[in-house]
């Protein structure tokens, strides 16, 4: 897997920008004791990590719903680990990490076969087989039930109980997620990039475009795992209502407002669409027509999202 | 036996409903290649329609089934024609229009009518006996209805100019224009036929089932489900694999209960896909 030598600096402006949104996230908790702000941080940093996910996968012009099966397959993970009185932050995090990734390779070799409206289709499958997977099998994963009472991760056999510790943590994950997503996308950004412009072309110019896609898919499942564990340490239980088909259509639309062409994208999404749907207080379901109404625009007027249509606004002024 | 009996009444009703929900999906797919994700909104659309007719208006209730019909018919067309139009030929956004009206309809609806199930019955209650078998009325009623519309559904695609001008342009497009025929004019109308369809089947099936801003979703999985099972844009396939889908489910849950009957299927969906993308009757269609 040779890369093509990638031309100018490893990373752009766009990459450093969203590594750097991350570290000084871990400020926030720092500044502030505001129960609210606690909450509304932790729930974008769970979902950025998840809209990474998709945006990998839109890096190469695939559409996947099957985000919320492989975070339920890394939050239940730790939360069957935890039952086990395994809770060192370092080997959750790889463990959330490579479960769902492992699992993708075997899932990658079937669903990569299928292209667009198909892969779209088949991905939207996987989440609902997952569903009724974690309804099916009560002995692993506690049925309809769920597991609670997940123990506090520990760091260096710290707990991290506190909810200032749980909000760091998830600063912590969304950081990580970012520097793989980072690493992947520039990387193989030129392989990534001619899959998505014209994958038969790509492939007749000696592409081998099932390595990249396979890849793609893999980590993409790795860092919705990661998304996973964040999530089932902020809520402390692992349900399967956490990881319905449903929420994939809250990342896609993460995504697609912020913008697919730039990292910022995803990051600049969850952070509007979260506090937005925060502003709904009590109303939190009505959120749901506001993700309809933006998605229309941005389909319809604005097809870089925010971030694509600030940066050519910008080029103009230039 | 008259258990088994019982549950293949059961199943063949429920894959009449299956037919017309997977009808109108793969008719969307097949003609203009859209993938409706807003499926389940239009059938959720009909029956709160024939609901808030029936119980607002007082309309009597095959009024208010027709009502819903041309109302979701209505939406179906605006929607194709104002916004779907600028980028049929992309289908990832137009997947994703469906997508944004599906989430703007459940919420209008939820913020219209509330979280909480309807009280919506069916007009018609009672069961018919045949020695130890008996099968619901309004089961019989809503198939025979169905029945009837899949039969309605069949002659205008392929006993009426329309319908062969549908099935033109979904064949071949740029040779169908070359024709004469224009499709400005014919998706609106294929996809108003197709939400059409969607809106009779949940104003006819919401008051046996249940009526709340959820009801759609399960629509959406099961409409791509059967239609995956008989070839996206098979219109044979997809009636085929609606009253497969609504056996297996109909057995499953009698003899093994719980979810098990719908993960089988899923599974049997996804191996499918993967090694047999067009489908049991379908032939490969815009490229897999």
């Amino acid at each position: 897997m040779t890369p093509l030598l990638p031309r100018g600096r490893f990373l752009g402006g766009a990459e450093i920008a969203a590594i750097l949104v991350f570290v000084a996230s871990f400020a926030v908790p720092m500044l502030t004791k505001s129960v609210l702000v606690y909450s509304v941080l932790n729930q974008a940093l769970v979902g950025v990590v998840a809209a990474q996910s998709v945006w990998i996968m839109l890096r190469m012009n695939l559409l996947s719903f099957a985000s919320p099966a492989f975070m339920a397959i890394g939050g239940y993970t730790v939360a069957i680990a935890g039952q086990h009185d395994i809770t060192d932050v370092f080997v959750l995090t790889a463990a959330s990490f490579v479960l769902p990734a492992l699992v993708a390779v075997p899932l990658g070799a079937l669903v990569l076969r299928l292209r667009g409206t198909y892969f779209v289709l088949v991905t939207f499958v996987l989440s609902q087989i997952m569903q009724l997977l974690l309804f099916e099998t009560p002995g692993l994963t506690g049925g309809s039930n769920g597991i609670s009472g997940i123990p506090a991760a520990t760091l260096f056999g710290t707990e991290l109980a506190s909810n200032r510790q749980v909000v760091m943590f998830a600063c912590g994950i969304a950081l990580l997620a970012t520097v793989i997503t980072v690493c992947l996308t520039r990387y193989f950004r030129q392989h990534f990039a001619a899959i998505e412009e014209n994958e038969i072309l790509a492939e007749s110019l000696g592409l081998v475009v099932w390595r990249y896609k396979a890849l793609g898919f893999v980590v993409a499942a790795g860092v919705a795992g990661l998304a996973g564990y964040s999530l089932v340490t902020m809520l402390l239980t692992a349900h399967p209502s956490s990881f319905d088909s449903g929420t994939a259509v809250d990342f896609i639309a993460y995504t697609i407002v912020g913008g697919r062409t730039s990292i910022l994208g995803p990051i600049v999404g969850t952070g509007l669409l979260v506090y937005a749907t925060n502003l709904f207080g009590t109303h939190g379901q009505y959120a749901q027509g506001l993700y309809g109404v933006l998605i229309l625009v941005v389909v319809l007027a604005l097809r870089g999202g925010i971030v694509g249509t600030v940066a050519s606004l910008t080029r103009r002024v230039r | 036996m008259d258990q088994f009996i019982q549950a293949g009444i059961i199943g063949v009703s429920l894959g009449a409903q299956y037919a017309l929900l997977a009808l109108g999906f793969t008719l969307i797919f097949g003609i203009l290649g859209v993938v409706n994700f807003s499926h389940g909104g239009f059938y959720m659309l009909g029956g709160y329609v024939a609901f808030a007719c029936v119980d607002r208006l007082g309309v009597p209730y095959p009024l208010a089934v027709l009502a819903a019909v041309a109302a979701t018919a209505a939406l179906g067309w605006v929607f194709e024609l104002l916004l779907i139009e600028r980028l049929v030929d992309d289908h990832l956004a137009t997947l994703m229009l469906t997508l944004g009206l599906y989430l703007i309809v459940s919420t209008a609806l939820l913020q219209i009518f509330g979280p909480l199930s309807m009280d919506f019955r069916f007009p018609v209650t009672g069961a018919v006996r045949a020695g130890p078998i008996y099968a619901p009325l309004e089961n019989l009623i809503v198939l025979g209805i169905c029945l009837v519309a899949i039969l309605g559904l069949w002659l205008i695609l392929f006993r009426t100019d329309l319908g062969r001008a549908l099935r033109a342009l979904a064949d071949d497009r740029a040779v169908a224009m070359a024709q004469g025929l224009r499709p400005k004019l014919l998706f609106p109308a294929a996809f108003a036929l197709a939400t059409g369809l969607a809106g009779l089947t949940g104003a006819l099936v919401t008051p046996i089932l249940s009526l709340s801003p959820g009801v759609g979703d399960p629509v959406l999985a099961t409409s791509f489900l059967t239609v995956i099972l008989g070839g996206l844009g098979s219109l044979g396939g997809a009636a085929l694999a609606a009253f497969v889908v609504g056996i297996v489910e109909a057995y499953t849950s009698v003899y093994f209960g719980g979810s098990i009957g719908a993960l089988m299927l899923f599974v049997m969906v996804l191996l499918l896909l993967v090694f047999r993308p067009q489908g049991l009757l379908g032939r490969e269609a815009r490229g897999a």
